[in-house]
């Protein structure tokens, strides 16, 4: 029984060896595609509410080809489709993936942040002369970032997982480093469950962090104050 | 004419809330407006700030033409302060910031200028203890002042006040209308939509009755109140009373 243990606790520490420098690919995946995700989400989500009709249609079909499509096959898409094109390499094309495919949603969790905010802020920014732009910047936008800080976390999570992936067009990261392990030493149980746990590990810690960005953002008497 | 409006018109679908309109104004005139709700008094008022747009008829302010060009518009509203009545304060700002902000963006002063201005501003409506204050930690009195400042900021000629006092517990309505008495006697031209009419007694320089889109009435307070020459003013101020 105590062998039994001792063996599994140094295969445990071996699977957990051999994971580890894949999940700092994981990890670059996602930052860099939720970066991605968040700037063209901020800029689809504003479109979405433009005074021009043609540009606000535009991208609502953005957003509902984008979220009509399952992610694996947009991965697929951008990797052999477009990829044999633009000579993408893994990396991009999954990132590009990734990317695209949360930009459509954040462009959403963007666009409900704004409406949102009260009619009466941009009656008061306009009338003191601010234009239309100077209103989103500097009066909407920072009151709806409180509000949409916590679904966007919540979406930041999701695409950690969802990085997951992007293993599948070869891209190491920590899932295909979980399946190296597995071809090569057919320990599957073990494999699949240190995989699960790093994953946690991580997920964990953002939602931790998130609640400290949420009370860093607070004001008093106003939006995620605690 | 400081403010010339000819024929205005502005429409809500098929209801004219502002009908057919003429109206001149003078440099230093303080003009309140009273009339029953859904007179078309805050459409008037919005109108003159291009927050409505309107459907015919030509406003003039100052020698602005008042329509859709948005350089225009950019012009009107400096000239234009407008303090509405839900105060409209930026919640995420302290009260010193929302007084700051337009005059850093639009006026483009610089940080120091633009905190001077607002804490002499914040002085003058008895506030200065609540420069790092949020809004949400004010009284509706505390916020309609800091709102009557942050308009102010702006040097704007002419000032709008949509019925500030509204929204306002009984108790916090004198420390409002303090402030407005004072900027009216410092001559500044001022339309102001209320239904206090002890208020509108001592300020004005002219009342305006308004129904259905219409002005129905248009005299000196004392006339106006008074004296109403149409029947219908008399049947409003018996009621408001």
């Amino acid at each position: 029984m105590l062998d039994w243990a001792a063996e599994q606790i140094v295969l445990y520490w071996d699977i957990f060896k051999y994971l580890i420098p894949a999940v700092p690919w994981t990890v670059l995946i996602t930052i860099t595609s939720f970066s991605l995700a968040l700037v063209l989400g901020m800029i689809i989500g504003i479109l979405r509410i433009s005074k021009i009709p043609a540009i606000a249609r535009l991208a609502g079909l953005y957003i509902n080809v984008i979220r009509g499509v399952p992610l694996l096959v947009q991965i697929f898409f951008i990797y052999f489709g477009l990829g044999g094109l633009l000579n993408l390499d893994r990396f991009t094309a999954g990132v590009l993936a990734v990317g695209i495919c949360y930009s459509a949603y954040l462009a959403e969790i963007f666009r409900s942040g704004i409406n949102a905010i009260a009619h009466g802020q941009y009656e008061a920014a306009l009338s003191l002369g601010m234009t239309r732009f100077q209103t989103l910047r500097y009066v909407i936008i920072p009151q709806s970032w409180r509000i949409v800080i916590p679904p966007i976390a919540n979406q930041f999570i999701a695409s950690l997982k969802d990085s997951s992936l992007v293993s599948i067009i070869g891209m190491r990261e920590l899932t295909r480093a979980g399946r190296e392990y597995y071809s090569q030493y057919f320990v599957d149980f073990q494999t699949w469950l240190m995989v699960g746990l790093i994953y946690l590990v991580m997920t964990i810690t953002l939602t931790k962090a998130v609640k400290y960005l949420e009370q860093f953002y607070a004001v008093k008497g106003f939006g995620t104050q605690k | 004419m400081f403010i010339s409006i000819r024929n205005l018109v502005c429409r809500f679908g098929n209801v004219a809330a502002v009908d057919d309109i003429s109206l001149e104004i003078e440099k230093g005139e303080v003009v309140v407006i009273i009339g029953p709700s859904g007179s078309g008094k805050s459409t008037l008022l919005r109108c003159l700030n291009a927050l409505e747009d309107f459907d015919s008829g030509q406003i003039i302010i100052d020698d602005i033409v008042v329509d859709k060009n948005l350089k225009r518009i950019h012009d009107l509203r400096l000239e234009v302060g407008m303090v509405f009545q839900q105060f409209n304060l930026f919640p995420h700002l302290t009260v010193l910031d929302n007084i700051m902000l337009a005059q850093k963006v639009v006026r483009k002063r610089s940080s120091k200028e633009a905190a001077e201005k607002g804490r002499r501003l914040l002085d003058s409506v008895g506030l200065i203890d609540k420069v790092d204050s949020y809004p949400a930690e004010l009284s509706g009195g505390q916020k309609q002042r800091v709102a009557i400042a942050r308009a102010l900021a702006m040097d704007p000629k002419i000032m709008l006040f949509d019925e500030v006092t509204s929204a306002l517990d009984p108790e916090m309505i004198g420390e409002v209308l303090e402030v407005m008495k004072k900027l009216a006697s410092e001559g500044k031209t001022m339309l102001i939509v209320s239904h206090k009419m002890s208020f509108a007694r001592e300020v004005a320089d002219r009342m305006i009755f308004m129904e259905n889109g219409k002005i129905v009435e248009d005299g000196p307070p004392s006339q106006i109140l008074d004296n109403p020459t149409r029947r219908r003013t008399r049947d409003f101020l018996g009621n408001v009373n």
